[in-house]
């Protein structure tokens, strides 16, 4: 039996605000197996965000099971969670997210920190993924003196750096215009598969559904429809995942 | 900001309790001194009955002197004054009122009262004129009389139980001239209309006491703090005679009692100053908590746990902490040091004259001892560290996604 990157099980989640109740995820089950490189579009309200805070453990479901890793995240505490987060998970968020007090470098480096890695593994790791991404020589460069596209590139950094299972990016892409939303996709699109990294984003933009491997359309909490495209290796492991 | 007002904070307490302190120090030491001393000595049943045929006799007197002699009260002990006391009435030309006369010898007296130096006219008394007296000045304005008047002091010669007397003593009435050589203003209105001091010998004659008795000997010492330690001495020593040995809490028990609620009202005080820096604490560092909410979302978001980030606050807390007393103690000492110098002129906080039972002494000088500063810093900083963890409990509660919105 193949083990999935993720799996969701009859997840359902509703926000409410006083009397108000707005459901976003309605009963959606999914499996992504290791290596897929997913988009997840819909309009919005549909679910996009929310699945992917609660694949990451930010956000708990009402109901369902969620596996990451192997681990059901219902189950697990918030400081369980966060060691997931650590250890097996990385984000890039829309707006970046990155620490403005800190430099480009202290930003990647940051997670490495907490993991208590010595300080020499964590430069040569940094420095390694800022060559390969295009960072090198911005490493002392604070957020605001960052272009949004590099910004972004540092959040991606941040998020490989620790050498996740599993990265979530919650439309990595909307704030970038289309030639660094392009080189950021190339970025992540090697990564992925230099080193089999599962990515799952969110996205409005045509040129990351066109990028991903699979598609797969939300639309009012559920699973519109769900396509596996691009090279055959990709999509043998999206038809085999979703087989098993 | 914040260090500074915690500082601030630790400042004003310091301040505060070197000059409440200071100003105990100050109320005992002239309490004691307007009083019986830190020590005092007197015959058995006299603090009860303040009976004044109670007397000590000679030989105990003579006791009590070779035993302060001794080195080791050599050492603690400043001044020694025996006393006579009895009552009696102080007649002018113009007036009568009934008078404490204390019969002391001059020299001795001025070690341990400070009566001599509140002298306003004329002065105090000498060893070589037998016919002075030096009265208070509320006392000389009922009389009616100044600077060398002459006024009739008359009184009972005392009746000395299982002593030999003079024949009639207790009936007749003994008066003496004397010639008032000084007045004195202490601002106690109980002494300054109703003490006046005599020459020992000459009180010895009027009330037909022998030579060497007194009433009581009063012992001023260098620390207040040996009083119980010089007292328990001199009773080891004067076991078995019939004298009691009391401190100044036991000789003067409202002097004692008034200090006591002043500790508790110092200790009130203290609280509020101290809760007032707590809440600035709790305030400024919740604030700052609020503020990096998002900060704390990105952190949670890659993996800081709850606890790290709970952590995190207190260690940051701490920092800023110890900085703060460090700020707090260099003003707060430094205010201190010019207090405890220069010290604090009470009349310029109370124009229209100072409340009598406050100080006996208008200038107020800081006391600040090493313990008290260690108990200050100790507390603000165990109250800093306390404060923190609603702070860091409430950052490490930090609600995912919702923080990751602010920015």
């Amino acid at each position: 039996m193949t083990e999935w990157a993720v799996e969701l099980r009859d997840v359902k989640k509703t926000y409410r605000t006083g009397p108000i109740e707005v459901p976003a995820l309605r009963g959606l089950s999914l499996q992504i197996a290791p290596g897929e490189f997913v988009a997840t579009a819909g309009p919005s309200g549909s679910g996009k965000t929310t699945l992917l805070n609660i694949i990451g453990g930010l956000d708990r479901a009402d109901s369902g099971e969620i596996w990451v890793a192997g681990r059901n995240l219902q189950l697990l505490s918030s400081g369980d969670l966060s060691e997931l987060r650590l250890r097996r998970i990385g984000f890039v968020f829309q707006t970046y997210n990155l620490l403005p007090v800190l430099t480009a470098f202290e930003n990647a480096e940051f997670t490495l920190l907490l993991q208590g890695m010595p300080a020499a593994q964590r430069r040569a790791r940094v420095e390694k993924l800022f060559s390969e991404i295009g960072l090198a020589g911005l490493e002392n460069r604070r957020p605001t003196e960052l272009s949004g596209g590099q910004q972004q590139r540092v959040a991606v950094a941040r998020a490989m750096v620790t050498e996740p299972a599993l990265i979530l990016a919650d439309e990595p892409t909307a704030n970038l215009d289309s030639a660094t939303a392009i080189a950021l996709l190339d970025v992540m699109e090697h990564l992925n598969r230099a080193t089999g990294t599962t990515f799952i984003f969110s996205t409005h933009d045509p040129q990351v559904m066109e990028r991903a491997h699979r598609m797969i359309r939300l639309q009012d909490g559920q699973v519109l429809s769900d396509e596996t495209r691009g090279s055959p290796e990709r999509a043998n492991v999206g038809s085999a995942t979703r087989s098993a | 900001m914040t260090a500074l007002a915690l500082g601030l904070g630790l400042a004003l307490l310091l301040v505060s309790l070197g000059l409440l302190d200071g100003g105990h120090e100050q109320t005992i030491a002239d309490g004691v001194r307007f009083g019986p001393g830190h020590v005092v000595i007197q015959a058995k049943g006299y603090q009860d009955t303040n009976s004044d045929d109670l007397v000590l006799p000679a030989r105990v007197v003579s006791t009590i002197k070779q035993f302060l002699q001794t080195p080791n009260m050599k050492r603690v002990v400043r001044g020694v004054s025996p006393r006579l006391l009895a009552t009696g009435l102080l007649s002018s030309s113009a007036n009568s009122s009934g008078v404490r006369i204390m019969g002391v010898i001059p020299l001795k007296e001025r070690a341990v009262s400070l009566i001599p130096q509140r002298m306003i006219a004329g002065a105090y008394l000498t060893d070589d004129n037998l016919s002075a007296v030096v009265i208070g000045d509320d006392l000389a304005r009922k009389l009616e009389v100044k600077v060398g008047s002459k006024v009739v002091l008359m009184t009972q010669a005392l009746v000395q139980p299982g002593t030999p007397t003079k024949a009639g003593a207790g009936e007749e009435m003994e008066s003496t001239l004397l010639r008032v050589n000084g007045i004195f203003r202490t601002g106690l209105q109980a002494v300054d209309a109703n003490i006046i001091q005599v020459q020992l010998p000459a009180a010895q004659t009027l009330l037909g006491v022998a030579d060497g008795q007194v009433t009581l000997v009063a012992l001023l010492l260098d620390r207040e703090g040996d009083s119980p330690l010089v007292a328990r001495a001199l009773r080891e020593q004067l076991a078995g005679v019939p004298v009691e040995v009391l401190t100044w809490r036991e000789s003067i028990p409202m002097l004692a009692r008034i200090l006591g609620l002043d500790h508790a009202f110092n200790y009130i005080m203290n609280g509020v100053i101290l809760a007032m820096v707590g809440l600035g604490i709790l305030n400024t560092i919740l604030m700052r908590v609020l503020e990096r909410r998002y900060e704390f979302g990105v952190c949670k978001a890659v993996g800081l746990r709850p606890r790290q980030l709970a952590l995190m606050i207190i260690g940051e807390s701490l920092a800023l902490t110890s900085i703060s007393l460090f700020l707090g103690l260099a003003l707060g000492l430094s205010i201190e040091h010019y207090f405890a110098n220069s010290g604090l002129d009470l009349r310029l906080l109370f124009r229209t004259g100072l409340p009598p039972a406050l100080v006996f002494d208008p200038i107020l000088y800081s006391r600040l001892s090493v313990n008290r500063i260690i108990w200050s810093v100790g507390i603000v900083f165990v109250m800093a560290t306390v404060i923190s963890f609603y702070p860091a409990f409430k950052a490490a509660r930090t609600e995912l996604p919702d923080a990751l919105k602010v920015l």
